[in-house]
């Protein structure tokens, strides 16, 4: 039983545990409210609050996800108190005198994380916006200020948008949640940035990675359990495709969700992967789904269920359905829900899924009914234009509306009414991102008369989306036939990389924010458990896929968009 | 033509009389005895009646019209998915692809997209009907969908399968050099392939295709007959005639015309006027046209024609 009540104007949800007790306060926000121009600015907020805590104990941590940012806290009530006090304390006064560090520790922290193959997804999905954001570093960190974080808490960091949770038997008598008032923020609507559907793109070797948009649901939750067990048995058991299938299932806002799936390629067979994946789907999309699949995927999932209700452990995904308008559902409704779902239910959510579908593979997927996604665009502006030295096909197109890239591959348009980022480098470098994910990059080096091209480029953009870079390596600096990388690549040095294993190579770094936190979380409620990923990974890696910038996906998705 | 001695027979229908009720079925949209035909055939035979049958024009809305009817017919799912293919191979035609203009191959891809997109419902509501994966390996090659997946639907064909010609021509074809294979392991899996199968078979004629398929790659000619002329491939030639045309068991299924016709070739190419005589003895008058379109001149049944007078008379040259 999940008992409701409030705290300082906080609905509260409580429920008894026999673990540990735990509370978090929940905020509805995350990056996907973020522009991209300032994205990292909720990670910076909660790094801030979070440092005055003190750094003795290590049972509180913090996370920011897509959708949701949270502080918790194991231990006694008086410590409770005290550790979320304090973050209402910070959060009402941050310590400013700490940003620059702060904005170093996590651009170091974005450094050392080994992106994931399956990072272009949310761009080639979303664009540069909203949930697009996991597909990006926090690149706006340089350009906060302080006034845009004391905005950025006035506006998310309110007791309307937060909701508290209590694993223990009451909330701590000390505990005062001092927040300014606010409204509750509702989460974004996602952005598509593909016009047609199901659509490919094309990705690294090695791997391929599915996604599709369906309605949130118990059937969709299943059926995403159903897949991997199927996958499995399909690509890795029988054709020995596969090494590592893995499918999960992602809310997205009030009433939708991604489901992802994900398998890798043993050398030499990774052509037949989406052979074998795309007819997986299609069989379920017909409705030949073993029952027998569905039963043990539901009853999995019940025992998690009763598991995770004792020992408090479904309290945070209800303060998250809280704080996107949801109820709170309780454990035995949420059993006989799953209970409820047949094979056509799953079938129906299959055959959403395919109509939806996003894939990312080696090889082009048109055969099986995949449309490109786009990856130019429609038209150029109209402008001055600008050659290159050393490409005499290629033409950078400065006009007052926005700035278009023609070479051989295409045409690639960012509008300055719609730009979301530009990206400033001493040297003149610009990059300039629009909404639907397009990339281009405009070196001075490289062209006729670079000087005046980008001053040129720079007279059209909008304020607010400037963010200017540390100076580069001279060595970084592109030439003319010359073979130097000009995007700066972090070393993947990675503290996390043993700790995240083959989901790690798959999901890249979501073990490190949002779901190393939650994972200690659940992990805390003794749900370590593996096989409880409906309730766990679901939860988290996804929140945490969701979380995470990607440079390899911006590099991939630059040079596949003509960055 | 006239003269019965110098008829080169390429319709099928002439052997397999099912061929001809096929045929009247689909001209008549009659589609209830179309089927009559397919459920009484064996796999194999099935597949080549249902490919046989997709070969007839104007059949894509009755087909469609079938298969909006009753998705789960996957004769009919078969059928339309390789009359699909069939007219953008049409299109395509079958020169050598340099000699393919883009427009061809991009109206050639398209109607095998269109197929896959059939052939994957059907194969998803009926994955143990082999005429689905036989036809899928067609539609695979001429995607360029590559070997790995190309091994994957042959390896689901064999399960049903082991024995299924009409795929394995296909696998066959898929396992050249020129799709993505090698001649190691093409020339490895037709000896395994008709090893496999029992005596009196027609596997053993995929190791005699797959010497055709590495000799037409050595420019046909003389280099080619160099190559068929080496003790090693030559042994496999007569070994594997051995098991198929020369046992007294030899299989009369569908496909056994196109088996004999492909030993002819080779005995004719290996001037062992003796034994090219003894399958064209077999044959009687009719024949296919591979390999025999393979030699230059664009007129297989004058090439039969000659070299089946050159075997027959114990006298002259062939070629």
């Amino acid at each position: 039983m999940i008992k409701q009540t409030s705290i300082d104007g906080v609905p509260v949800l409580l429920a008894p545990t026999t673990g540990p007790a735990r509370a978090g306060l929940a905020f509805r926000v995350g990056y996907a409210d973020e522009p991209l121009a300032r994205h990292g600015i909720t990670h910076l907020v909660e790094h801030l609050a979070l440092h005055s805590v003190g750094v003795a104990d290590y049972h509180y941590n913090g996370a920011t996800g897509a959708e949701f940012t949270y502080f918790h806290m194991q231990g006694g009530e008086a410590e409770i108190a005290a550790f979320l006090n304090g973050v209402c304390a910070s959060l009402r006064n941050l310590p400013m005198h700490r940003l620059a560090v702060e904005k170093e520790l996590l651009q170091a922290e974005a450094n050392g994380r080994t992106p994931g193959v399956a990072e272009p997804m949310a761009i080639w999905r979303h664009g540069a916006r909203d949930y697009g954001l996991s597909g990006y570093p926090e690149w706006g960190l340089p350009a906060i200020t302080e006034d845009e974080l004391r905005d950025w808490v006035a506006r998310y960091f309110t007791r309307e948008n937060a909701v508290l949770w209590v694993a223990g038997d009451a909330i701590p008598a000390d505990l005062r949640l001092d927040l300014p008032a606010g409204v509750r923020m509702a989460a974004p609507r996602p952005s598509s940035a593909l016009p047609v559907t199901p659509a490919f793109f094309p990705g690294s070797s090695g791997v391929v990675v599915w996604d599709a948009a369906v309605p949130r649901s118990t059937a969709a939750g299943i059926f995403a359990s159903v897949l991997e067990r199927v996958m499995f048995r399909e690509l890795r058991q029988d054709a020995g495709l596969s090494y590592t299938v893995q499918t999960d299932y992602q809310t997205l806002g009030r009433d939708s969700a991604i489901v992802t799936a994900v398998a890798d390629s043993l050398p030499e067979k990774q052509g037949a992967v989406l052979g074998a994946f795309v007819d997986v789907l299609a069989t379920m999309r017909v409705g030949r789904i073993d029952p027998a699949d569905v039963t043990a995927v539901v009853n999995k999932r019940i025992e998690s269920l009763r598991h995770a209700e004792d020992v408090a452990a479904r309290l945070p995904a209800q303060a998250f359905n809280l704080l996107t308008g949801r109820a709170v559902e309780e454990m035995e409704q949420a059993v006989a829900e799953s209970r409820a779902v047949t094979v056509a239910d799953v079938a129906e959510v299959a055959a959403r899924a395919w109509s939806t579908g996003l894939v990312m593979a080696p090889n082009r997927a048109d055969w099986a009914g995949f449309t490109a996604a786009p990856a130019g665009s429609d038209t150029a502006v109209a402008g001055h234009q600008f050659l290159f030295q050393a490409e005499p096909a290629d033409r950078l197109i400065v006009a007052p509306d926005g700035v278009s890239l023609i070479t051989g591959d295409g045409v690639s348009t960012v509008r300055h009414a719609e730009c979301v980022l530009v990206r400033a480098w001493p040297d003149g470098a610009r990059q300039l991102i629009g909404p639907d994910g397009t990339v281009i990059r405009v070196e001075p080096t490289l062209l006729a008369d670079g000087a005046r091209a980008v001053a040129a480029v720079d007279g059209g953009i909008r304020p607010g989306i400037r963010v200017y870079q540390p100076a580069r390596d001279p060595r970084q600096v592109p030439q003319p036939q010359g073979q130097v990388q000009p995007v700066a690549t972090p070393a993947p040095v990675s503290s996390h990389d043993r700790t995240v294993g083959l989901l790690g190579l798959i999901f890249f770094w979501p073990l490190v924010v949002f779901f190393g936190a939650l994972t200690a979380l659940f992990a805390i409620g003794a749900l370590a458990d593996s096989e409880d990923r409906g309730i766990v990974i679901g939860l988290t890696v996804f929140c945490a896929a969701v979380t995470a910038g990607g440079v390899f996906g911006v590099r991939r998705s630059a040079r596949r968009r003509r960055g | 033509m006239s003269d019965p001695a110098s008829a080169v027979v390429f319709d099928p229908a002439a052997v397999f009389p099912e061929v001809t009720t096929v045929r009247a079925a689909l001209a008549a949209r009659d589609w209830g005895a179309v089927r009559r035909v397919l459920d009484a055939a064996t796999p194999v035979a099935r597949t080549t009646l249902i490919r046989i049958g997709s070969e007839g024009d104007h059949l894509e809305d009755f087909l469609r019209y079938v298969v909006g009817a009753d998705p789960n017919d996957t004769a009919a799912v078969a059928m339309l998915g390789n009359h699909l293919i069939e007219v953008g191979w049409n299109i395509r035609s079958d020169a050598r692809a340099e000699h393919v203009s883009r427009q061809q191959f991009d109206s050639f891809h398209d109607w095998l997209r269109r197929a896959e997109v059939v052939l994957l419902d059907g194969v998803a509501r009926r994955p143990d009907d082999p005429t689905l994966w036989a036809v899928r390996l067609i539609s695979a090659r001429g995607l360029g969908l590559g070997l790995a997946e190309t091994r994957r639907r042959y390896g689901k064909l064999a399960a049903l399968d082991p024995n299924h010609l009409p795929g394995q021509w296909q696998f066959l074809q898929g396992l050249c050099p020129k799709w993505g294979g090698s001649w190691a392991e093409l020339q490895r899996w037709c000896r395994e392939t008709m090893l496999a199968a029992p005596p009196g078979a027609l596997q053993a004629g995929l190791v005699a295709d797959g010497h055709i398929e590495r000799w037409l790659d050595a420019g046909g000619g003389a280099q080619g007959v160099a190559y068929l002329r080496g003790d090693v491939v030559r042994a496999e030639i007569y070994e594997a005639a051995q098991r198929s045309i020369w046992h007294p068991g030899f299989s009369r299924e569908h496909g056994w015309v196109d088996v004999a016709s492909s030993f002819a070739f080779l005995f004719a190419m290996l001037e062992d006027q003796a034994a090219t005589g003894a399958v064209f003895r077999l044959l009687g008058n009719v024949a296919t046209e591979l390999p025999w379109s393979y030699l230059a001149g664009d007129d297989p049944a004058g090439h039969i024609r000659q070299t089946r007078e050159w075997a027959l008379s114990g006298s002259g040259v062939t070629r």
